[in-house]
């Protein structure tokens, strides 16, 4: 494995800043930082808690020159980004990280080990409190399945020679929003649960599928109840950069209230889900930044499979691509009358 | 804020369904209205001045019409405040026709439908704001498609009002499918000898720019100032420097079918359609070219004394600006092979289309007039025509009239006996449809004076026997079937709308039917415009139709597009998409998906760069709008705020 450091002093010799991560989260595990000077840079560290999409930053730093460290799936943001011309490509060094062998859900660690326990999560291996684990177990469940190993926009590449991974990529468990998880509890999600048939490992979405309609708006309405409008969803998203003036928060136009409810919260998110229609790069940052454990990605993700399905068409895969729904094409057959 | 709200009863047309004094009533118990009327005819002149009443006596800031589409008589009643001193914007029309009376058969349900329709334009007429708009001025030249009889005319009027005319044409020649016509219904003119001279004018006219072998590539622009793309398809043969002489078609080498002569006869790969074409210049067709096929031949270019060969000649693509368009892109024979395997699906080669026979007939034609029949050459005695081949057929999903076959199969039957006075015509027929002047005379004239006899029918099979075709088919009136060897058999086939229609109605932005003809904007009131702005249609474009009711539609045409561009200028909608500079966060989605390109960027002092829209450019569609993520551009008369407001009435 070549060095995250050097790598990173390397390219400040080409940017102002670059974005990346240090070992000074809780426990150990890590949390993003910038570095500006080679000094700085040898705090860096890669290892597999770097979870955060970094890309999130780079519309705010419009005026710098900037290197950031991307994963798979953070690299689709940027290249989402390059596309929307949020970001120069010129001015934006990529520091792609390939073979990553799925990242740790350090949340799990902290809910089944207590907050702040000693984490040394490398690439490879996973020790807690001095003690290795099975890593496998702590896998974010975003990162089994993933489509995205290879950096869609790189300009160096840092080779993490992580194991391979499988599974099935997933928004959420039915234990993500259960009693007890610290994340969220209600009679709705409950029932949830025997629904599931009491597998708590089982996918939500697979019990989505199987509601009915007025399951489904209760099941919601329940979710979104828990939504304290602290818009950390918004904030942790690369693609939400409108900022000061999100129609969140204006009355003009007034297309959401400012009372904390059900029925706004849900008005908000589907606005948000609306306006992420073929922009939503599937990064999952709205969901781990939820301080409720609303499973904001289980939307999100069917949205963006109709999309993939419609048009053929996933978000960041390609910054030259036109986005279908950002596109008025009088070719189709709409004008016909037939 | 002081509302006034005016329930129309329309007659009974609103009345028999809504109880419009309960609607009126209801309306003055909502926010801001202080006054509510019923009235009987709204749009009459009593009914707009009452509204100018209330609005004077009662100092009403805001009107609410509840009456029909906003499509019939918005203009009217915004004139009508305009006259009451109002800013015309600030009225808003409310459809309790054809949204509710005229759909709803429960006057309970119809009325308090009608009562939340009210409710809701009030709640949008309170956030409206006065809008006014500007003029811009426009191109005056005319892009006119297609060089058939209604191209030219519609050229020929425009250009001798004093506008230039661009008339494109997609052929080498000018003169469309009246140039291959023999002759005309019903009086027998010389198709040609009434055609070509209007051909030459167009061409002579000093106010008109012929341009063949190009078709529209791109349109950019709206009413009033088009910007248009054309290409000029590469021919090999440099267009100012032919003369027209033809010998490089005499000497050429490459066989090729005749399209002019439909199929009749052959052509060669560098050719011009006929003696009479304009412009007398010769086009080379690449797919039959020896020198282009196995890279060498080059005959033409050796006999050219004009030198006016060229081999590397590319397409070219010339960019302009007009005023207003007409499209006249006519139509061509409907494909019957396929639909028509009883026929012989175009394997009997002596079953041809009615345009074939034209040519046949035509002195100028591969025949030189006299009437052979394709498989041996001899002279048909025994002639059967089949009327309705793809027309008035639902069984090969062609419903429509072709609205000439009745009548050119009468001038062929009478032609034919002219022709070849021993024979005999044989039609069949489902109805006979002549109804234009003169028409119902010259098909009676058809059977008594030349002998044509009508056998009302359809033809079920055709097929071959001992060197005859024999047609087999019904004789409704006498109740049996009959049978007839005939020598050679003459499709009436319809019309179907010209190749590429539909994307060219793309491309100009304009609807079309199923069978790609192009829409008019109401079939009775509107009927030479089209849904957008500035362009216009002329001839069987748009439906099949006659040489005069082409001629006709194109003078029409022209008469519009010069009362458009006479003015100089055009009003311009008010509204228009707005751009809340301050909150434009500058990620130009909104100019990605314009299609009028009317978004452009503007650079703050600050340095921001910010969305601002060209207002005469926009066309109020709205797409920006919804690509916008922070919700900052809005539609004048549209905002947010006042749909927002509506679903909000209605979800109460």
């Amino acid at each position: 494995m070549s060095d995250i450091v050097s790598i990173i002093q390397r390219v400040l010799g080409e940017v102002d800043l670059v974005l990346g991560w240090t070992a000074t989260g809780a426990g150990g595990v890590a949390a993003p930082d910038r570095f500006q000077t080679a000094a700085e840079a040898e705090r860096a560290v890669f290892n597999a808690t770097c979870v955060h999409n970094l890309a999130v930053h780079l519309p705010r730093l419009k005026d710098k020159t900037v290197g950031i460290v991307a994963k798979g799936c953070d690299s689709r943001s940027v290249a989402q980004l390059i596309q929307e011309r949020e970001i120069d490509r010129d001015r934006v060094k990529v520091i792609g990280v390939h073979g990553l062998g799925g990242m740790i859900d350090v949340r799990k660690i902290w809910r089944l080990h207590g907050y702040g326990v000693p984490v040394d999560a490398r690439i490879d291996s996973l020790f807690i409190d001095g003690r290795e684990v099975d890593r496998k177990e702590y896998l974010r469940q975003k990162c089994l399945g993933c489509r995205d190993t290879v950096p869609v926009v790189h300009d160096k590449l840092f080779e993490a020679q992580g194991p391979p991974i499988t599974g099935i990529a997933e928004a959420a468990t039915v234990e993500a929003i259960l009693p007890g998880t610290g994340l969220g509890a209600s009679l709705t999600a409950a029932e949830a649960m025997s629904a599931a048939g009491e597998d708590e490992s089982r996918p939500l979405s697979e019990l989505f599928a199987n509601m009915n309609p007025t399951e489904r708006r209760l099941f919601w309405r329940e979710q979104y109840s828990r939504c304290i409008r602290c818009y950390a969803c918004r904030e942790a998203c690369p693609m939400c950069f409108c900022r000061d003036v999100c129609i969140m928060q204006t009355t003009d136009p007034h297309w959401t209230g400012a009372g904390v409810d059900a029925g706004e919260a849900e008005m908000m998110q589907l606005i948000r889900v609306n306006h992420l229609a073929g922009r939503c790069t599937g990064c999952g940052e709205c969901e781990r930044a939820c301080p409720v454990g609303i499973p904001l990605m289980l939307l999100m993700n069917e949205q963006n499979q109709v999309i993939e399905d419609l048009f053929g068409y996933r978000a960041g895969t390609d910054p030259e691509a036109r986005p279908p729904l950002l596109t008025f094409d009088i070719k189709g057959d709409s004008r016909s009358e037939k | 804020m002081r509302i006034g709200v005016f329930v129309c009863q329309c007659g009974t047309n609103i009345a028999g369904t809504v109880a419009t004094d309960k609607v009126a009533e209801a309306a003055l118990s909502m926010r801001d209205v202080l006054h509510a009327e019923t009235l009987q005819y709204t749009c009459s002149d009593p009914g707009q001045r009452a509204i100018i009443d209330a609005v004077q006596k009662k100092g009403l800031t805001r009107v609410v019409i509840a009456a029909c589409s906003p499509r019939m008589h918005e203009t009217t009643f915004r004139r009508t405040i305009g006259q009451a001193g109002m800013n015309a914007y600030m009225m808003e029309m409310v459809n309790i026709r054809e949204h509710c009376s005229w759909i709803h058969s429960d006057i309970d349900i119809a009325t308090d439908k009608a009562i939340d329709l009210v409710q809701k334009g009030v709640a949008r007429v309170r956030r409206q704001v006065p809008l006014y708009s500007t003029t811009v001025p426009v191109t005056r030249r005319v892009l006119v498609i297609g060089g058939g009889v209604a191209g030219i005319q519609a050229a020929l009027d425009i250009a001798d009002s004093g506008l230039p005319v661009t008339l494109v044409e997609r052929g080498p020649t000018i003169g469309g499918n009246m140039a291959r016509l023999d002759k005309t219904f019903p009086t027998l003119d010389c198709s040609s000898c009434i055609l070509t001279p209007r051909m030459v004018e167009a061409k002579q006219h000093e106010n008109i720019r012929l341009m063949v072998n190009a078709e529209i590539e791109q349109v950019r622009g709206y009413i009033g100032n088009f910007e248009v793309d054309v290409r000029k398809k590469a021919t090999c043969v440099i267009e100012d420097k032919c003369t027209g002489c033809m010998i490089c078609q005499e000497k050429c080498p490459g066989k090729a079918p005749d399209e002019f002569n439909a199929g009749v006869g052959q052509s060669k790969a560098i050719s011009i359609p006929f003696p009479q074409a304009v412009p007398m210049v010769a086009a080379l067709r690449k797919e039959y070219c020896r020198q282009f096929i196995n890279g060498k031949c080059g005959v033409c270019k050796k006999v050219c004394p004009a030198d006016a060969v060229d081999y590397e000649q590319v397409d070219e693509i010339t960019t302009e600006m007009f005023g207003a368009v007409v499209v006249a892109t006519g139509y061509e024979l409907y494909d019957w092979r396929e639909a028509y395997p009883d026929y012989g699906g175009g394997q009997y080669p002596d079953v041809v289309t009615s345009l074939q026979y034209e040519r046949m007939l035509s002195a100028s034609g591969p025949t030189a007039g006299h009437v052979q029949r394709p498989s041996d050459g001899a002279e048909p005695k025994q002639v059967v025509f089949v009327s309705c081949v793809g027309s008035r057929d639902e069984s090969v999903g062609r419903p429509l009239c072709c609205s000439v076959g009745c009548m050119y199969i009468a001038k062929q039957a009478i032609l034919t006996k002219e022709h070849i006075p021993d024979s005999q015509s044989y039609v069949f027929y489902i109805d006979i449809r002549a109804t234009g002047k003169g028409y119902e005379e010259f098909t009676r004239r058809a059977q008594k004076e030349f002998g044509a006899i009508y056998l009302r029918g359809r033809v079920g099979k055709i097929y071959p026997s001992n060197g005859q075709l024999v047609v087999m088919g019904t004789d409704t009136l006498s109740g049996g079937p009959v049978e007839i060897e005939a020598d050679l058999v003459v499709l009436a086939t319809g019309f179907s709308a010209a190749r590429g229609a539909g994307e060219l109605a793309r491309k100009l932005n304009i609807s079309y039917d199923q069978y790609e003809f192009l829409s008019e904007s109401h079939p009775k009131l509107r009927p030479v415009e089209t849904t957008t702005g500035g362009i216009f249609l002329a001839g069987a474009c748009q439906a099949p139709k006659d040489i005069p009711d082409s001629v006709a539609q194109a003078s029409a045409a022209a008469a519009k597009v010069i009362g458009l561009l006479s003015r100089g200028e055009i009003e311009t909608s008010p509204m228009v998409a707005a751009v809340d500079q301050l909150r434009c966060i500058g990620c130009f989605k909104c100019r990605d998906v314009c299609p009028y390109n009317a978004i452009e960027a503007l650079e703050l002092r600050d340095g921001r760069q910010v969305a601002k829209v060209i207002d005469t450019l926009c066309q109020g569609c709205g797409v920006c709008n919804v690509a916008c993520p922070p919700s900052v551009v809005s539609l004048k008369g549209y905002t947010d705020n006042q749909l927002i407001a509506e679903t909000m009435e209605l979800l109460r």
